[in-house]
């Protein structure tokens, strides 16, 4: 077979126009393709790892949006003694837009030594000592650091807020990249935001024996006749929750990556009929030279499949090269979704690229294979 | 024992309510080495005759034996494999592939055989040298004139050295001069070669230059003249 590679790629080559437009086609497929898949990884990994469902979030009953969670801050101590707890991290949020938005900032004010504890952050530049010993620090997610063009010894204002970023950060989260942690007592007398005493929501991390439903329904049974009622649900269900909208409009995006891997089909599919029924005379010669139908079909399919694999690869590298420096991230009531390159999204892509190009080979590839040999001759 | 034995070959088709049989029980024994011409009216089978023999075309009915073997049985598959291995056709309108030089068309029959790169180097440049070609190696067929693009097809059908060497009216679309040049060229590949070949023509004189001529009429083979007779006594069991 590959002794006739030369062949395939000199075919190609000879309408290079129509192959490269067919090629566009397929990167362009490709690309999309990969970043719904992103998109669609990001939600997975926000709302199904273990952290997501071994940590609960106390949030204010019946709110939504953070700006509208006030708890007493004294409720994580009631937290932090219930059997099951291995720690409680009390966290203010603010960010500038509890709607859906693709630039969402979201702050979370944290105590700093819960913030090392309860987090998996690198930190890329910077250092906690500088955190630690600035009121207005600010760590930042490499992702908004990327979108916003933020360095250490910057400073970075968003309504109200003004903080000095100290450092950026990389998390084994993606979607934690997209914030930017300060410390608690700061966020809670920013300018405007003197709500000293208040929080918007706890953090309760589990001990492994703990039943996360059980104590879920303990903690909001202790505040029911509390000054502020609670609703604790697993980190899991609460980002959720909290992006049902998004996840829904996810979900449908989904059904667009399948579209965008038809259109290649069809795309290359009709390329590679076109230079079949343009060369029906050639595929007699190479029969009548000795190749076997078999042969002139795989030749036929590799054509195929070359045209899909180069677009798709090149769509996919776009696409995974957009994505590792975009920062991309779209986010409501201060969740989060982080669109992240990966390997696992480049290989299905490249598979996909791969199965499409056979599969819009096969109808081409028969036709040529069975060509009627003195038929065929005779159209010269 | 002939190395061509082809015995009551017929080939049928339907054109529209009309059934033609361009082929009727045509029998013909070549010996290794012949070199044979083909001639009769247009439409008289000789082309078909050419096709059946190269394995291009399947008859109706009757059997083609070529060194034993009865390629009218063979699958498709197989009789692509014996292509491969014993047939060299020179087709009328040169038929190289446009994307590969004369080289690379002249190599395309030894990839389908197992020889190593170096050998395949070695023959492709000897069929290039039988040709006079061999400094256009690297042109590709929009480059080359009209006898040149034959003579590349001739090497291209020699080059793995066939049993047989067919050619559907190799210099129909040549001028005089070109065609000379391929007539010579042709002469000295059975002179010379010792090649067997069978070359269908509606040209006297590229016919005269055959050591047998033969002629197509309403689906008989004629030989100087008589229909051409085989005996046949002990075909059943060598073919069976």
């Amino acid at each position: 077979m590959f002794r006739f590679a030369g062949y395939v790629l000199k075919s190609l080559w000879r309408h290079r126009g129509r192959t490269m437009l067919t090629a566009s086609g397929s990167a362009v497929a490709l690309f999309v393709f990969c970043f719904v898949g992103a998109v669609q990884q990001g939600l997975e990994q926000l709302t199904k790892n273990r952290q997501s469902e071994r940590t609960l979030i106390v949030f204010q009953e019946n709110r939504f949006c953070p700006a509208s969670s006030k708890l007493p801050e004294d409720y994580a101590r009631v937290v932090g003694k219930l059997p099951g707890v291995k720690d409680v991290v009390p966290i203010k949020v603010f960010t500038n837009n509890c709607r859906a938005s693709l630039d969402v900032i979201v702050f979370n004010g944290m105590p700093p030594d819960k913030l090392r504890s309860a987090r998996e952050l690198t930190l890329l530049s910077g250092s906690w000592g500088e955190f630690d010993g600035r009121t207005d620090a600010a760590l930042v997610g490499q992702a908004v650091a990327q979108r916003r063009n933020l360095k250490a010894g910057q400073k970075f204002t968003i309504g109200e807020v003004t903080v000095s970023v100290v450092g950026t950060f990389r998390s084994a989260v993606p979607a934690e990249e997209n914030f930017i942690y300060t410390h608690l007592d700061f966020l809670q007398r920013a300018k405007g935001k003197n709500a000293v005493g208040t929080i918007t929501q706890l953090e309760v991390l589990l001990t492994d024996a703990a039943n996360p439903d059980e104590l879920a329904s303990t903690i909001d049974a202790e505040f029911r006749n509390g000054p502020v009622a609670t609703t604790t649900r697993t980190k899991g269900v609460f980002q959720t929750d909290t992006l049902a909208d998004l996840a829904e409009l996810i979900g449908f995006a989904h059904w667009l990556g399948y579209a965008c891997v038809g259109l290649v089909l069809a795309l290359v599919a009709t390329t590679t009929v076109m230079a079949v029924q343009d060369r029906i005379q050639e595929h007699a010669i190479l029969q009548t030279i000795g190749l076997r139908p078999g042969r002139i079909f795989r030749l036929v399919v590799a054509e195929s499949v070359l045209q899909s694999m180069a677009g798709g690869l090149l769509g996919i590298g776009a696409g995974m090269l957009l994505l590792a420096w975009g920062g991309f991230a779209v986010g409501a009531e201060g969740v989060t979704i982080a669109f992240r390159p990966s390997l696992q999204l480049a290989i299905i892509g490249a598979m996909v690229s791969a199965v499409v190009g056979i599969l819009a080979g096969i109808a081409p590839g028969w036709q040529a294979a069975r060509t009627e040999i003195v038929q065929a001759l005779r159209q010269a | 024992m002939a190395l061509i034995e082809i015995r009551n070959l017929t080939k049928q088709f339907r054109k529209g309510e009309e059934t033609i049989t361009p082929l009727r029980e045509v029998d013909l024994d070549i010996e290794r080495g012949d070199f044979v011409s083909l001639m009769g009216a247009s439409g008289s089978g000789k082309s078909t005759l050419l096709n059946a023999l190269a394995g291009i075309d399947k008859p109706t009915g009757g059997r083609i034996i070529v060194n034993g073997v009865d390629i009218t049985r063979l699958s498709r598959g197989k009789l692509a494999d014996w292509r491969a291995a014993n047939i060299g056709y020179i087709f009328q309108m040169h038929n190289l592939i446009p994307v590969l030089s004369a080289y690379e068309n002249v190599e395309l029959p030894l990839l389908l055989l197992p020889f190593s790169a170096a050998e395949r180097r070695k023959r492709v440049e000897l069929a290039l040298d039988a040709v006079d070609l061999r400094d256009r190696a690297d042109h590709y067929p929009r480059q080359l004139s009209g006898g040149q693009e034959q003579r590349v097809g001739i090497a291209r059908a020699i080059v793995a050295n066939p049993t047989i060497i067919v050619g559907d009216e190799p210099t129909g679309d040549l001028d005089a001069s070109t065609t000379e040049q391929i007539l010579d060229l042709v002469e000295r590949l059975n002179t010379e070669l010792g090649m067997t070949l069978l070359l269908v023509t509606h040209d006297p004189k590229v016919a005269a230059i055959a050591g047998r001529q033969l002629r197509l009429e309403q689906g008989k083979l004629l030989e100087k003249g008589r229909e051409v007779a085989i005996v046949t006594a002990d075909l059943e069991e060598r073919s069976a």
